[in-house]
């Protein structure tokens, strides 16, 4: 309380610093008003739709803008098929991201491993997918679906076999491997690019401790490249709850999907209805789930991955 | 190498842009509060529909095919109203809520495409101008069949639209089909059903029709031409009832054919459609005037086995037709120019010149009475048909729809509750009747939603 020394060496770091910090905002401001008008003001904007609503006189009578407050998020958290397209969404992702990233994990290790040849052949056959834009991939996988056009159900067919992976029973997961087949090799890429990062010493050492190919994978790799691995999970877990393209675009061949079937699709079904309040309450539902499924997986994980 | 974010600090300087994102976040709310004018439609602007005398230049959005050589005419002929068609994408593929945003934002075009099943949605959102009082208007009406001028004008309440095509609908069947099944073509449902039957059990891959779950307003016209009534408008608000009795008679129909696996679970329009009806794999289609050209893009391989009857009944020797699809040009709210857009979308849709180029070049069926008796391309006999005059069958069923069937106000909506319920009931959960009883209660919450007065 009485110290005479602390203040001034802070003082004077921060008058040393004032230019530099000045620049800095000089550098930022475009970025900032870039960001603030295509990001922030969106989100402004949508936050302010979720809460007003419409009132009219009659029928045909004018439309006037009115707050509603809440009313908005209650209706959606209210509306039965647009809370079981979060629980289907959430079932989805239990089941869709762990085998999507245990595949990009084994296939970063296989080409990783010294012992694979056609190395850049296999890292580019793998990402191909992911260069298909979705709703092609979606159209694609349609056909190879759709009973009397799959050439799949063309080679079951003799054996008594003619599986509808349209139907409602197993859309989910048909789309499911529509999209770990399209982002596998992107997660891939993620996790191979921490791979090559890891000094070779290490492996040095552990070979000559004794270590065989397996342990080196499980027991040095994996490890340290952990942080990539929650990266790309919290990606995915982002892109889960984002789902949008693939069932749209499936549902052009399969009965299967409704229109609230992703909570994103409900939202864009209001929309699209000029229901402008209750898609925006929608919106910032999904938003708002996604940022904390977000920071809990990073909490869960953060202690495990940095010891 | 982490690629984890550094520990979160909280330095003053994180905390002054902290703020600075906030107030920008709280002036953009306050700055768009303002500026929602709605663009305000009806009665107030119909008094004036006087003609601007300068030179105009008029936008129309439309996906109908043909309309950009019509208008090349119409610009040829009046130079000083200039027409520029913009082609855009099926309305509710993606041109309606662009029109409506662009509406929203006072940038909408002076005339636009809009489905009669999506007038009223545009007349509750306040996007049509009431055109009424416009040159020649009022006094068209006459010429137009009568259902289709009922919905433009809402029973009398001005006039929102002017009527260009319809869809009355008939019966596609197979002959060759039809022949090796010993089967006489159907007259009534019943008579249709047993045809089902007959035909699954003598080839069990093919079916007499198949049940598009998404094609809602092709069921819309089974009810329609049941005499089911979805929704009614007067002073106490709307009255929604996707279930009546006919509707519901028309699900149990077809639920019944579903549940046997008599008609095939195919999506209209898709390549396995296509395939199906190629292969010969589906006898029938109950569909519109404008499946002509579907069906034969569908099944170059089929050329000459196709015929053209009317729909089956419901009892044996009535007359009556559905419609599925047609469409209106309407002159949006906020065009500037209402006396010069309401002139062309009259030209366009009554002129006997513009009615044949739109035919011709686009297949559209015109929905004037004249335009349907006595257009050139209307009395040809068609060779994909085996050289029938299948259009004397849709002329006849024309006049066969119930002017009564009313449209509601959220009907994308109301599409997509029953898709829901359909698919369900393909998928062997639930029934057709459910679907419609849910569809209902869902439609009102739609309405109650935006604040539509509902009657109970």
């Amino acid at each position: 309380m009485t110290t005479t020394t602390a203040p001034i060496p802070a003082a004077a770091r921060r008058r040393g610093s004032a230019p530099s910090t000045r620049a800095a905002w000089g550098f930022l401001t475009p970025f900032l008003v870039g960001f603030a008008v295509f990001y922030l003001v969106p989100i402004g904007y949508v936050i302010y739709k979720s809460l007003y609503g419409v009132r009219r006189s009659s029928t045909f009578g004018p439309i006037q803008e009115v707050f509603v407050g809440l009313a908005n998020y209650r209706s959606a958290l209210g509306d039965g098929d647009f809370v079981r397209g979060i629980g289907r969404i959430a079932l989805f992702g239990f089941v869709q991201v762990p085998v999507m990233l245990l595949i990009a994990l084994v296939l970063a290790l296989l080409l990783d491993s010294a012992r694979i040849r056609f190395t850049r052949f296999f890292r580019l056959a793998f990402f191909v997918p992911y260069a298909v834009p979705g709703a092609i991939a979606a159209i694609m996988w349609g056909f190879l679906y759709a009973p009397s056009l799959s050439p799949f159900n063309q080679l079951t067919r003799p054996l008594g076999a003619d599986p509808d992976l349209l139907s409602a029973d197993v859309i989910l997961w048909s789309i499911a491997n529509l999209v770990t087949w399209t982002y596998a090799g992107y997660n891939m890429l993620i996790m191979y690019s921490a791979l090559q990062a890891i000094p070779a010493d290490l492996y040095e050492a552990a070979r000559i401790d004794g270590a065989s190919d397996l342990q080196i994978a499980w027991r040095i790799k994996v490890p340290i490249i952990a942080p990539a691995v929650v990266l790309t999970a919290v990606f995915s877990i982002i892109g889960t709850l984002q789902l949008f393209t693939e069932p749209q675009v499936m549902a052009t061949v399969s009965t299967a999907i409704s229109s609230s079937y992703t909570p994103t699709i409900a939202a864009y079904a209001q929309i699209s209805a000029q229901n402008y309040g209750l898609g925006a309450a929608m919106s910032v539902i999904i938003t708002v789930a996604t940022v904390v499924l977000s920071v809990v997986f990073f909490r869960l994980t953060r202690k495990r991955v940095e010891g | 190498m982490t690629v984890l974010p550094a520990r979160r600090r909280s330095t003053p300087s994180w905390r002054r842009l902290t703020a600075l994102l906030a107030a920008s976040v709280l002036l953009a709310a306050a700055g768009c509060g303002g500026g929602d004018d709605e663009p305000s439609g009806g009665a107030s602007q119909a008094a004036d529909c006087r003609p601007t005398g300068g030179p105009v230049k008029l936008t129309y959005w439309t996906w109908a095919p043909g309309i950009v050589e019509a208008a090349k005419v119409w610009n040829q002929k009046n130079p000083d109203i200039q027409v520029a068609v913009e082609e855009t994408p099926q309305g509710n593929n993606g041109t309606y809520p662009k029109m409506f945003n662009a509406l929203k934002a006072g940038q909408a075009p002076d005339l636009g495409q809009v489905e009669f099943d999506s007038l009223p949605n545009f007349r509750v959102q306040q996007g049509l101008r009431d055109i009424s009082k416009c040159a020649g208007v009022a006094d068209a009406g006459p010429k137009f069949v009568d259902w289709t001028w009922k919905q433009a004008t809402f029973d009398g309440e001005g006039v929102f639209a002017i009527p260009q095509d319809t869809g009355p609908m008939a019966m596609y069947y197979r002959k060759d089909l039809f022949a090796k099944a010993g089967i006489a073509v159907p007259k009534t449902w019943d008579e249709y059903a047993a045809a089902a039957a007959k035909l699954h059990a003598a080839d069990p891959s093919v079916t007499i029709t198949h049940f598009p779950q998404k094609d809602v307003n092709w069921f819309a016209g089974l009810v329609w031409q049941a005499g089911g009534r979805w929704f009614s408008n007067s002073e106490g608000g709307w009255k929604v009832d996707l279930a009546d009795e006919n509707s519901r008679k028309v699900a149990a129909y077809w639920q019944n054919l579903i549940s046997k696996g008599q008609v095939a679970n195919l999506q209209g329009f898709s390549e396995a459609w296509n395939n199906a009806v190629n292969t010969g794999k589906v006898a029938t289609w109950i569909s519109a005037v404008w499946g002509i050209g579907t069906l034969r893009d569908a099944g170059p391989k089929t050329v000459g086995q196709w015929a053209v009857a009317p729909m089956p009944q419901w009892t044996a020797g009535e007359q009556k037709a559905g419609n599925w699809g047609g469409s209106t040009t309407a002159v949006l709210a906020g065009s500037k120019y209402p006396a010069e857009a309401a002139k062309f979308a009259l030209w366009l849709n009554t002129d006997p010149e513009a009615l044949a180029i739109t035919n011709t070049e686009g297949g559209l069926y015109p929905a004037t009475k004249e335009g349907q008796a006595s257009l050139p391309g209307l009395s040809k006999p068609v060779p994909f048909f085996g050289e029938q005059k299948v259009f004397d069958e849709f002329k006849a069923a024309s006049e066969q729809v119930d002017p009564n069937f009313t449209w509601g106000p959220t009907m994308e909506q109301t599409y997509a509750h029953l898709r829901d319920g359909f698919g369900a009931a393909l998928g062997g959960k639930g029934t057709l009747e459910e679907a419609l009883t849910k569809a209902t209660q869902d439609s009102v919450k739609d309405l109650e939603q935006q604040a539509i007065p509902v009657q109970k």
